[in-house]
């Protein structure tokens, strides 16, 4: 059991993150502007912040995934792999002719080897299987280390990444734009918008659903002695709101009787363009927003 | 609020003469359960028909305002798990004979109901799974019954936490995990399980409450030789298909049939390697209690490529329709369709979306939603709805005659991150996009539509899970809270509000009633603490 101590050590450290995707539960909603209702507290970086290595190693103690397969091992492995087991198992080892290897038990009662070595060395002659007894014990420990590198590249989500999402036609994005956008924006609104984030899927995101501290909700708060207050909002529930006005005065109002709350948001239109926004435009605006460097 | 710590009131009331505190004897008569519960709780939940509605009206609309906290519980003595910093009861307590049982991953405490004294507790370390929650136990006669996150069955001598014995019943290797609370009918307990990291197959297991041997399994996709494997591919495929059980389902003790949910297709994603309607993931299934055998199934998602999960609890309940008694079962499902079903058919009466949907180009002359495949997850990002629903419990009204849900609006971009022929995993990954609103809904299962809704403003988006169970009572109450850490009770006729408290975490677990020494007591968890509330003395 020696993979549950490895998970087990890094349990201990930090596992304080919400897995983009939680088995389970789905996919958490866009907004997380404040972050001061989420269930558990934060203390540590939140997923999206951590890098990728950070969000695989959280998602595998999260998952109970085992130890982490070695990567040179695995690339040492993989011309191998391909030369002596691909015909049959297929490339990613998710089968062909023969039975695919991420989901059966040789592989995943395997650590780094152990248990591998010995039954690749015998094979399965009786299911046309050959020994691979002619190879070097690192070499066959490489074919190991490829297989579980297939398991984890299929079984940690946190290690996913997405392709080129840059599928949309430019020009239809151009026109989208104009037809759509211009009645609040400007053209400069869109100068240089393509380099200003770190991935075409962030570049899409954000101009769908752009920043919340530059976009903040705003209340009128109308109390029962007819006084009014206005100013930012940071939370507001069935019995409370709590707002900023613009001296920087911080005020929680409960919501009691005699009490008027009227919320403004300035991203209503961008809410309401994606209740109904069509994959091609949102393809064709990100390929024409990727072009404005 | 002022708590009253009623440790020692406990032992003043126990009487003159009287032990100052009498061991626990717990023997739950498996003949007694299904009927509306009064002084117990003694399953998921309540009885068997998942309505969540309790008969008690000793707190109704004109003295809620009066009821006080008796008792907290907090979970103090647990650290961080595997994914989780604290403690989050998950679970819906169960109440027999005075004793209450709730869990988190790994561990069960039994308490003494009039306390919250500590009679016992009962630790399990797993070697591996997924500790991201646990449902509670189940009882039968003098034993408990638990399951970890790594898939054993475990039998705990109710009265002393003892354990009598476990069984194994999944490979955690295999990310198979368990969260589930055990059903228990008659001389079955039936075991469902999780797990949808790699491509295993969902089953469902009845085992003999005294032995813990098998009695049957039925696997949620179809084996060589079954009809159903016409939506498949190939065999292979259907073998690693998915299509968990890791909610509690319902049972009709006159049909003798157990009404399961189950979850969603593997690979989750990217569909591109599973054509066809992949059978029975997605579904609300009709089992026989005593074999396991298929008496018939509905598809709520056939094809799903959105992990839409379908593990909200079928609500059983009867009904006059033109005229004509029907038994009927009704969902809420993850995939944002309300359905309403013959139970004793699976024929449709009402498929309807409850959230602002636009992800299917009509239905089927089954009553299937029909998906569009544009929407499917793509490389460069398709717009879909967040799951509309999840496994905090919705509630029936037998008075009102309405379904209650809170549900979830809002949309997510999912991208497909493995666009080869043959997909694994999940292969796909999803964002949320723009503002999530939390809704809760009072639903004609008749016709599909809400009667009342009520919006709980919030500037950040929830989860799909915070924000909690349901309980309605005859009284009118519907007992349920937001995402901002407040219990809420609405009437549960026209969605007024009539009290509300703000407490340290979210409501996390079922809410449950019962009463006890003439008082009725309302028991939910929030977070790391249980709260246990009444009418003041």
């Amino acid at each position: 059991m020696r993979r549950w101590m490895l998970v087990a050590v890094l349990a201990g450290g930090a596992t304080t993150f919400s897995v983009a995707v939680r088995s389970q539960e789905g996919i958490s909603g866009g907004n997380t502007q404040n972050g001061a209702s989420t269930q558990q507290p934060n203390r540590q970086p939140s997923y999206s912040n951590m890098t990728p290595q950070q969000r695989a190693a959280a998602t595998r103690a999260f998952l109970g995934l085992g130890p982490e397969p070695d990567k040179a091992a695995a690339a040492r492995g993989a011309p191998l792999y391909i030369q002596s087991c691909s015909f049959c198992h297929g490339p990613q080892a998710r089968g062909a002719t023969a039975p695919g290897l991420i989901t059966s038990d040789e592989v995943l009662g395997d650590d780094h080897g152990e248990h591998l070595l010995l039954f690749l060395r015998k094979g399965r002659p009786e299911k046309g299987m050959p020994s691979f007894a002619t190879m070097t014990d690192g070499q066959l420990t490489d074919i190991s280390e490829f297989l579980h590198q297939q398991v984890e590249d299929v079984a940690n989500r946190g290690a996913y990444h997405v392709l080129n999402i840059l599928v949309g036609n430019e020009e239809k994005g151009r026109a989208y734009v104009q037809a759509n956008c211009m009645s609040c924006h400007r053209t400069e609104t869109f100068a240089h918008v393509g380099s200003k984030f770190r991935s075409p899927d962030q570049l899409q995101r954000s101009w769908i659903w752009p920043s919340q501290s530059d976009n903040a909700v705003t209340a009128t708060v109308k109390m029962p002695d007819g006084s009014v207050l206005s100013g930012r909002v940071q939370e507001v529930s069935d019995f409370r709101i709590t707002l900023i006005d613009s001296a920087g005065q911080t005020h929680s109002i409960d919501r009691g009787p005699g009490v008027g709350v009227e919320l403004k948001d300035p991203l209503a239109p961008h809410q309401a363009m994606i209740m109904t926004l069509k994959n091609d435009d949102m393809h064709n605006v990100t390929a024409y927003l990727e072009t404005l460097k | 609020m002022k708590l009253v710590h009623v440790l020692c009131g406990a032992v003043v009331l126990a009487g003159f003469g009287a032990p100052a505190f009498s061991a626990p004897d717990v023997n739950l008569d498996p003949q007694s359960v299904g009927a509306p519960p009064i002084a117990a709780w003694p399953t998921f939940n309540g009885d068997y028909t998942g309505q969540r509605f309790s008969t008690l009206t000793q707190i109704n609309t004109s003295n809620v305002y009066q009821i006080a906290a008796q008792w907290v519980y907090k979970i103090t003595d647990v650290g961080a798990q595997r994914g989780a910093p604290v403690p989050v009861i998950k679970c819906t307590p169960i109440l027999v004979d005075g004793v209450i049982y709730i869990t988190i991953p790994d561990h069960v405490w039994a308490l003494d109901a009039r306390s919250a004294k500590e009679l016992w507790r009962y630790d399990w370390v797993d070697h591996g799974g997924h500790l991201v929650g646990q449902r509670g136990v189940g009882v039968w006669k003098t034993n408990v019954y638990f399951l970890t996150p790594d898939n054993w069955l475990i039998a705990l001598n109710a009265n002393t936490g003892k354990e009598l014995w476990r069984k194994n019943y999944a490979d955690a290797r295999k990310q198979y995990f368990s969260t589930s609370a055990p059903l228990i009918v008659k001389n079955h307990v039936i075991v469902g399980v999780g797990g949808d990291a790699m491509d295993m197959p969902g089953f469902l297991d009845s085992f003999d409450p005294e032995t813990g041997a098998l009695q049957w399994i039925w696997w949620s996709t179809p084996r060589k030789g079954d009809s159903a494997l016409k939506t498949w591919p190939k065999e292979s495929v259907s073998e690693h298909g998915g299509g968990m059980t890791w909610m509690p389902g319902t049972y009709d003790p006159q049909l003798n049939l157990l009404y399961w949910p189950t979850g969603n297709t593997n690979p989750v994603f990217a569909g591109q390697g599973r054509p066809g309607a992949n059978l029975w993931t997605e579904s609300v299934v009709a089992l026989d209690l005593d074999t396991g055998k298929l008496k018939w199934y509905f598809q709520v998602s056939p094809h799903d490529t959105h992990d839409f999960d379908n593990t909200t609890a079928p609500i059983l309940f009867d009904r006059v329709v033109d005229g004509k008694p029907r038994k009927l079962v009704a969902q809420a499902a993850r995939n944002g369709f309300f359905l309403t079903l013959d139970r004793v058919t699976g024929k449709h009466l009402v498929v309807k979306p409850y959230v602002p949907l636009d992800y299917t180009s009509g239905l089927s002359p089954e009553g299937e939603p029909i998906p569009i495949p544009d929407k499917d997850p793509s490389v460069g990002g398709s717009i879909n709805i967040l799951n509309a629903s999840n496994w905090p419990a919705p509630s029936y009204d037998p008075q009102t005659g309405l379904v209650y849900v809170n549900s979830t609006e809002g949309k997510a971009i999912y991208y497909l991150t493995d666009d080869s022929a043959k997909p694994s995993g999940y292969g796909g990954t999803g964002t949320g996009i723009g503002r999530t609103t939390r809704v809760l809904q009072a639903i004609d299962p008749l016709t599909g539509g809400a009667v009342w809704k009520h919006v709980y403003p919030n500037l950040n988006s929830a989860s799909t899970t915070v924000g909690p169970s349901i309980l309605t009572t005859a009284s009118g109450l519907l007992i349920t809270g937001d995402d901002q850490k407040n219990v809420i009770i609405y009437s549960a006729d026209n969605g007024q509000i009539l009290w509300h408290l703000q407490v340290t975490e979210n409501e996390s677990g079922g809410i449950i009633t019962y009463m006890l020494d003439g008082k009725q007591w309302i028991l939910f968890g929030a977070g790391d603490s249980l709260y246990a509330y009444s009418l003041p003395r």
